[in-house]
Formats: structure tokens, C-alpha cells, sequence
């Protein structure tokens, strides 16, 4: 801590120190025992990619609890290697979240896809960034990882995890991992769903009750046509048994975000294999693959950036979203492309260094909202993971600002869900875990060397 | 800035002068001394000053007798709440910051024969509130603080958590009266021992740290880095006093400690 927040290093130094403290009360508070809820109103259960976010920063409070985070994720896992978007905590009131456990039916529905009897858990997906975190949690304590075996019992769930996506989700047949449900990329609302989704009919008004708005402002949460449509194609799905092969999927688009970060797992996995003496050479072998598919697939040359397609056309759709700016966190990509990216990242489309963090949309796109969720705010997981690219492209001085950026918003919207990219006012719910998490991540010093 | 002090009994040497040079090598920041009964830690003021004029902090000292403020006898109560009263009045003197007792030690746990103590736990309240109060009167006259500590199930029958601590602290309502934590004895009683310092944090003036087992930090299995980093989540400045037992060499096992607990907070 002395030497991490030593002022002539990092600045700042006092207002590090209180943040840290703030941080770590927030991550302390929302724990529950075997994982961290993403916040003690909102969201009562497990999230699957908070999950991994927060267990990047609770690896420096806590390496024990870090491990623990990934390992319950983990242990909800489905045979067929799918990791659940939520497990549910089953001493939370069923009602308290919306879609509920007796929603998604996954010990019934999900049976036959290997679902386990117990807990129970969502039948969609969210991005594979879990051996990434899994691999910087081992890092932070190579000691206590190993007494604990960490890394050998994480590794063949991961693998699993990875093997799913390649095997049941390439729907395309084209080698990218493909989103079947706005929910799972992430971006639950973004702009870049809307035409897909359009095709969806809705759900009928009064068969399901949000449960959202009891927490949140309505106009900072999904519309409501959307989420009747959010219902209906999770419930298609849920009748379909969660089969991949068997489900017609309404919606299904190639996401660069989401493959971006299978990618940079997919170099984790291989390093944590090389740890416990394991092969390597599958999982850099797929992070290979997929990168020509990502560059072949979803790079938008006009606009310089890579973005999300749609499977049911097979075209690109033309949003310009902040998924389309995680490819720089991805290895190994030519340089025409990386520049193009970080050129379009300083534009008016996202104004980095300009505005507050990294906004979600379009800055100029005609659906822009500053604090709608997914439709413009900006986040702190999708900031943290540019920061990384950054690095990763050689952009130290703006990963440097757009660090300050990081810390300077979750310290003062009191680690807020996102902000409002023009003035930083929080939105969403507060002592947000993520936001916490790679808050804290960020204060511990500069990430390891970035691939 | 974590600042760690030693009990000085785990320290070599015969005097203060010199405990406190091992202390020091070995990067501890103070030492918490041991207060026995019979006025004797009065009687050691004039080594107490000879050692604080020559530069040996010593914020902190903790009760070493063998009845305490919670007594069933009310001779031996009467006599622990002089006791005390003197040490805060010494521990004053020499420029510290307070005293720390137990409600009792050894005399009643509710887990062993015969399961029910003689005295109801009205009465206990009564006792422990009506000495809470007058050693915290005394302790803001004299500018110091008295610590109550919590101990486990096994060593105590009546405060056992921190926020039984922090009740009876509430009822005394004396700024002076605050709880010193023990990682050691959190362990036993607390579900989630950070969560317990978080919801008992402005209560919380003074701590002091074992392992699991009670040895040394390191020896254990306590989650150090997440206990350590909810005390930084408070605010707390007060020091980590060591009070423990030793595993493997004394001397080596004491000298590991400050760069074990430095290292686990990060």
C-alpha cells in the first residue's frame, strides 16, 4: 500500500488513499459469503461477467475471496459447459429479481442441456472474461493459489466454457462465438440490437413484472416494449430445452465485444494451462482462428471500427458501439486495424479524453441517449477493458488520462452503475461491485504487461 | 500506514530500552504493555518514563490479571474497576491512548459446564454498564480511552461479538469507551469478521491481532489481506498490537510479523 499510493507516483495521493478505502468497503459490503452480489438493491444474485470483473479486484483484498468468486461461479456451470448469465442465491426471495429462477426453469428446462439440479440459474450466457480474470487472480498471489490448486480445479470448467462456445455457439459456421439474446454480449439495450430485435414479437403486456424499476429510474433502465421482447426470446428458448442446435433462434448476431473477449480468455486459458502443465496449444490455437474470423467478419472498414452481425441477413449492422472498440485488447491484430480503431476511439463517434470515459454509443448516432443504460452512458468494466487495449496498443498516454477518467468518476458518482458521458453525473444504482473492483484494480498500480 | 505494536512479554530482553531495539529492527512501530493488578503497573512509572524518555512509544496497555470489570464477586469487580482506573490514569501519563479489558476471562463460558451462569444477564448488563460508565468518566478525564474487548464463547459468557460490544458501548454513550477488536477471537464469533469491523467501525479503537489458532499472524488461516483491508475501510489509525502465542523460533517467529501483516494489507 505505501509503495502503490507513494503520491510521487500516482498523484493524487490522498484522494487515492480515501478512494481505496471506499472501494474496498464497497466489495467488503456487497460480499455474501462464497461470491459478491453487484449490488445488495438491484441485483440480489451471482452475475456471471460481474463475477469476473470483480473477483480482477478483489484479488487485491483478497486473493482468497477472488478465487472463491470465479470457483462458485464456476460451480453452477451446465454440463454441456455453459456458465450461466445468473446464479440465483436461493435465500433471495423468488420475486426479488425479474426474470426469477422459476422464470428460466433451468433445473427442469435445462435438464437435458445439463443443467444441475441445483442452484438454479439462467439459461443464457454473458462474455467469456472469466479465465482472463482467472489468470490475473493467480497473479496477484501465486502463493495462496497454489496451496488452494486454484488454477488445476478452475482450468477444466474454463475449458469447457470455451469448448461451448466454439462447438454449440457458431452459428454462423464461420468461427465467431454468436449471441443469442441482447443480454448476453452485455450491452443489454444497445442501439445495436434495435432492427434485430425489431423482428422479435413482444411478449404479451402483463405475463411477466419487472422487477428493475423497483430499484432504478425508469428512464435510466430499458423501455418496456423492449423488455417484453427480452421476454419473449428467453422464454423461446427456455421451450427449446436451452439446445443450441435444436432452438430457432429469432435473434442471433456475431458480437465483436463478446468475441474480443473470448479471444484475450482464450490466451489466458493457454497461460494457465502452460501453469499446471497442461497443453497450450488448443487454446492458442482457437485464439488464432478467431482473430483472422473477427478481422474477416466484423471489421466495418468505412467506419473504422468493428461492428456486431447480424445472422439473420448475414450483414453488418451499421452502429458504431463501444463493443466495436474491444478489439484493441486483442493480440496480434495488423496494425492498419489497431490504428484505425484508436483513430475512431479520439473521434467525434466516442471523443476519448474528451468526454467521461468511454460512452457506450455513438456520440453523434441518432439514438444516443445520455442516460439510458446501454444506449450512451459509459461503464466502468467497458473503460477498464479499453484501458487495457490501450496499453496493449502502445497508447500509454491515453490509457494514462483515460485511467485518471476511471478513477476520478467512480470516486465521485460514489462508484455509480455508468455515467452520463458529457458531465459524469452517476446513473443506475451506487456502491456498484465493478465499478468498485476495477476501481480498486487501477489504484493497485498498472495492469501486468498487456499482451 | 499500518503502525504495529508488540506485547512486550514476546519481546527478548530485560528492559523496555531493550525490547524496544529488537522491536524496531524488526519494523514494529510501538509497544503495548501488560497492566498487572495490585497497582504494580503504577509502580512502574518511573521505568515508564525512563523508557519514554528514551524514545519507546507506548500507546496501549492490556489487562494482566486474573479477575476483570465483569466479576461475579463484587470485591474482586470493585477491585478490577480500580485497577483499571489506574492504569487509564498511568497510561495517560505517559502520553498513551488507552486501556484494554475484557468484561471477564475465564470465569463463565455458556459452551461448558455447568451451561448457566449464577448471575442473569440483566444483571450482567447492570455490572458492565455501571463499570463501562465509571471507567469511561475517569478515562475522559485523563484524555485516554478504555477498550473493551471482545472475547470468544470459551473465555467469556456475556460480550462475545462487536456488536454486543458496540450495545453496551451505546447504552454507556461516553465517546471515551470504545471496542478493541482481537482477529483471533472474531474469528470463533464472527460470520463474516471484515463485515463485522464495517458495521462496527466508528466503534472500533483499538485492535489487536493472532492467527486462528492464536499464533502469530501467518501461522493460521485467517483471511488477513480482507480483515486488514476492512480496517483501512474504516478509517482506522489506532495500531495492530500483536498478542499471541509463538510457533517455531520466538525470536524469528516475532520478527516476521510486521513484514507479514504489511504485505497481507497491500
Amino acid at each position: 500500500m505505501t509503495v502503490l499510493l507513494d503520491p510521487a507516483q500516482h498523484g493524487p495521493g490522498r484522494h487515492h488513499r480515501s478512494l481505496r478505502a471506499a472501494a474496498v468497503r464497497v466489495l467488503l459490503g456487497n460480499w455474501t459469503g462464497n461470491a459478491t452480489v453487484p449490488s445488495r438493491s438491484l441485483y440480489p444474485h451471482q452475475w456471471s461477467w460481474d463475477s469476473a470483473f470483480i473477483a480482477i479486484g478483489l484479488r487485491h483484498l483478497s486473493p482468497r475471496r477472488a478465487q472463491r468468486e470465479l470457483e462458485s461461479l464456476l460451480s453452477a456451470q451446465w454440463a454441456d459447459g455453459r456458465v450461466p448469465h445468473i446464479v440465483f442465491n436461493p435465500a433471495v426471495p423468488c420475486g426479488a429479481y425479474f426474470p426469477s429462477p422459476d422464470f428460466w426453469r433451468s433445473s427442469t428446462a435445462g435438464r437435458p442441456a445439463g443443467a444441475p439440479s441445483t442452484p438454479e440459474t439462467s439459461g443464457i450466457v454473458q462474455p467469456p472474461v472469466h479465465a482472463l480474470a482467472a489468470w490475473l487472480v493467480h497473479r496477484a498471489d501465486p502463493a495462496e493459489s497454489g496451496r488452494r490448486r486454484f488454477l488445476a480445479r478452475l482450468h477444466p470448467g474454463l475449458d469447457a466454457w470455451h469448448r461451448y462456445l466454439t462447438a454449440h455457439r457458431d452459428l454462423g459456421g464461420r468461427g465467431l462465438a454468436a449471441i443469442v439474446h441482447p443480454w448476453e454480449p452485455g450491452l443489454d439495450n444497445s442501439p445495436a440490437w434495435d432492427t434485430a430485435l425489431r423482428r422479435v414479437p413482444p411478449a404479451p403486456a402483463g405475463s411477466f413484472r419487472r422487477a428493475d424499476l423497483d430499484h432504478s429510474a425508469a428512464s435510466d433502465r430499458p423501455t418496456d416494449l423492449d423488455y417484453a421482447r427480452y421476454v419473449r426470446l428467453a422464454a423461446d428458448y427456455r421451450d427449446a430445452g436451452y439446445d443450441d442446435a435444436r432452438a430457432r433462434f429469432a435473434f442471433a448476431v456475431e458480437d465483436p465485444g463478446f468475441n474480443a473477449l473470448l479471444i484475450a480468455s482464450e490466451y489466458a486459458l493457454a497461460d494457465i494451462a502452460e501453469a499446471i502443465g497442461a497443453d497450450p496449444a488448443p487454446a492458442r490455437a482457437r485464439a488464432v482462428r478467431r482473430t483472422a474470423a473477427l478481422t474477416d467478419r466484423l471489421w466495418d472498414e468505412e467506419r473504422g471500427i468493428f461492428t456486431a452481425r447480424d445472422l439473420h441477413d448475414d450483414r453488418l449492422i451499421p452502429v458504431r458501439g463501444v463493443a466495436g472498440l474491444l478489439p484493441l485488447m486483442v493480440p496480434g491484430l495488423p496494425r492498419r486495424i489497431t490504428d484505425a480503431l484508436l483513430r475512431t476511439a479520439a473521434g467525434d463517434h466516442f471523443r476519448l479524453g474528451e468526454v467521461h470515459m468511454v460512452p457506450s454509443y455513438d456520440l453523434t448516432g441518432p439514438e444516443f441517449d445520455p442516460s439510458r443504460y446501454w444506449r450512451g452512458p459509459s461503464w466502468f468494466n467497458t473503460a477498464w477493458l479499453i484501458h487495457r487495449g490501450l496499453l496493449a496498443c502502445g497508447a500509454v498516454a491515453e490509457a494514462d488520462r483515460l485511467r485518471e477518467g476511471i478513477l476520478r468518476d467512480a470516486g465521485a458518482t460514489g462508484f455509480a452503475e455508468y455515467v452520463d458521458p458529457h458531465n459524469g453525473a452517476g446513473r443506475g444504482i451506487r456502491d456498484f461491485s465493478w465499478t468498485a473492483g476495477l476501481a480498486l484494480d487501477l489504484l493497485c498500480g498498472h495492469p501486468e504487461r498487456a499482451r | 500506514m499500518l503502525k504495529i505494536a508488540c506485547q512486550e512479554q514476546l519481546l527478548p530482553g530485560e528492559t523496555l530500552q531493550t525490547k524496544w531495539e529488537h522491536a524496531t529492527a524488526a519494523g514494529y512501530d510501538a509497544i503495548e504493555l501488560r497492566g498487572k493488578g495490585g497497582l504494580s503497573f503504577r509502580d512502574r512509572l518511573p521505568e515508564l518514563r525512563r523508557a519514554l524518555a528514551d524514545g519507546v512509544v507506548m500507546p496501549t496497555v492490556c489487562v494482566d490479571m486474573p479477575h476483570f470489570i465483569g466479576a461475579f464477586d463484587d470485591d474482586l469487580r470493585r477491585d478490577a474497576v480500580v485497577q483499571m482506573k489506574s492504569q487509564l490514569s498511568v497510561i495517560a501519563e505517559i502520553g498513551g491512548a488507552g486501556a484494554q479489558t475484557p468484561a471477564s476471562y475465564g470465569m463463565f463460558s455458556r459452551r461448558l459446564p455447568p451451561f448457566e451462569p449464577p448471575r442473569s444477564a440483566g444483571r450482567d448488563r447492570e455490572v458492565l454498564l455501571a463499570a463501562l460508565t465509571e471507567l469511561g468518566e475517569h478515562a475522559r478525564a485523563e484524555g485516554v480511552t478504555l477498550f473493551l474487548e471482545p472475547l470468544n464463547r470459551y473465555e467469556d459468557h456475556m460480550v462475545n461479538t462487536l456488536r454486543q460490544a458496540a450495545d453496551l458501548i451505546a447504552a454507556v454513550g461516553l465517546d471515551s469507551v470504545r471496542i478493541g477488536i482481537d482477529s483471533y477471537h472474531m474469528n470463533i464469533e464472527e460470520a463474516d469478521p471484515p463485515a463485522a469491523v464495517l458495521a462496527a467501525g466508528p466503534w472500533i479503537g483499538h485492535a489487536q491481532v493472532s492467527d486462528s489458532n492464536r499464533l502469530q499472524p501467518g501461522a493460521g488461516h485467517l483471511d488477513w489481506p480482507a480483515w486488514l483491508g476492512a480496517l483501512e475501510a474504516i478509517g482506522y489509525q489506532g495500531h495492530l498490537a500483536v498478542e499471541c502465542r509463538l510457533a517455531g523460533d520466538p525470536g524469528e517467529a516475532v520478527a516476521a510479523i510486521p513484514a507479514f501483516l504489511r504485505r497481507a494489507a497491500g
